[in-house]
């Protein structure tokens, strides 16, 4: 009798791990050009597929200290490694890349 | 009419052709209508900001997706949509059970939630915005109220019309107050419950809308109301469609399913019902 809410309930959890393992899967590779890992605190340039909107500027902002935006390149100081593997895992960060803060 | 002639009317219980049948003519009808308004948008002749096309709400739906805004405000909503469902709905059964059963609480707090019953959500958003900041909290709350009263009359209308000779069978066979409650009163009132609480996951959506307009940075709500404000009209008709569709899935999917299943198990269909 309820087996379509189960069912509707159980697509929607797959459909969320899988979200969430490509996320993490995501990440990975973006800070796998970031080496060595980080350990400590540091300044990050973040790289959209876009111009980032007001939404992505305020999520960043939670993150660590936006500087500067320029293009579809967002500029952050920082930034400890746990927030940086959170925006990492977000589908639409191109890629992430140590700055020299200057 | 009777109790079960209304709810074999409310839920008749297609079969799979006749479902589908249903199914292909409503997406006809949304056919028709997405024509229709895409031919008439260069017969108007407005600017997209006044009346964008479908293809535009099209390419702002892929643009938010593509962007991530759109399933981050989308979980946002969802969450605080099933918080304040949960919260309100508990509370509205617990006190419908409890003023349905007690006299004395019935005197006590019939006349502030007849009072309070008054005063919608609106005006409550306000004094929560003041009390609880912008943010989850208030937006929480404002839908706690909004589910509190529809779910509560109902458990109230279910309690006091439980079977008072099923009350007194189980009450003459030794059964505590307890007992009682969970025997007969509880699924006497189930299918009133049910019924609040389809009203209330209704009222609450609606709800949800105007308290993420008012006091919140994201939810399908506030990307309403910042489409407009942004002169981004395709991104409000995009958060308008998604709202919709989101509360068709919801009573499809879930509060549909759980009312036939109360009904059924509560022996309140009939023979009839099951080839309408």
């Amino acid at each position: 009798m309820l087996r379509l809410p189960a069912t509707v309930t159980t697509l929607l959890l797959i459909a969320l791990v899988a979200y969430w393992l490509a996320g993490i899967v995501g990440a990975h590779d973006k800070l796998a050009a970031i080496a060595p890992p980080p350990t400590s605190r540091g300044d990050y340039r973040i790289t959209l597929a876009f111009a980032p909107e007001r939404f992505h500027q305020l999520l960043l902002q939670d993150k660590g200290r936006l500087v500067e935006v320029r293009g579809n390149v967002v500029f952050m100081k920082d930034v400890d490694p746990a927030a940086l593997r959170s925006i990492a895992r977000n589908y639409w960060v191109e890629s992430v890349a140590r700055w020299s803060g200057h | 009419m009777s109790t079960s002639a209304v709810l074999r009317v409310a839920l008749p219980r297609a079969r799979p052709r006749r479902r589908f049948g249903v199914a292909a003519r409503g997406f006809a009808g949304v056919l028709i209508l997405l024509a229709a308004w895409q031919i008439s948008v260069p017969l108007v002749g407005l600017s997209p900001y006044f009346y964008p096309a479908p293809t535009d709400v099209l390419a702002a739906f892929v643009a938010l997706v593509r962007k991530g805004i759109l399933p981050v405000y989308l979980a946002d909503s969802v969450m605080r949509y099933l918080t304040g469902l949960v919260c309100g709905a508990g509370l509205g059964i617990g006190f419908g059970v409890l003023i349905g059963m007690s006299r004395k609480a019935s005197l006590a707090l019939s006349p502030l939630f007849k009072f309070l019953f008054a005063i919608v959500e609106v005006a409550w958003i306000p004094i929560f915005v003041v009390w609880f900041g912008y943010g989850i909290e208030t937006i929480v709350l404002a839908l706690i109220y909004v589910v509190f009263f529809p779910v509560l009359y109902n458990t109230l209308l279910g309690v006091r019309t439980a079977p008072q000779i099923l009350v007194n069978a189980v009450r003459s066979l030794g059964a505590s107050r307890l007992q009682v409650l969970r025997l007969v009163i509880l699924p006497g009132a189930l299918p009133g419950i049910i019924t609040g609480l389809r009203l209330g996951a209704g009222f609450a959506f609606r709800g949800l809308v105007f308290a993420e307009m008012v006091a919140a940075k994201t939810g399908i709500g506030y990307l309403i109301f910042e489409g407009a404000q942004a002169q981004q009209t395709s991104r409000t008709i995009v958060g308008m469609i998604v709202m919709g569709l989101l509360w068709l899935a919801i009573d499809q999917f879930y509060l549909r399913p759980i009312e036939r299943a109360t009904i059924q198990r509560w022996g309140l269909t009939i023979d009839a019902a099951e080839r309408t």
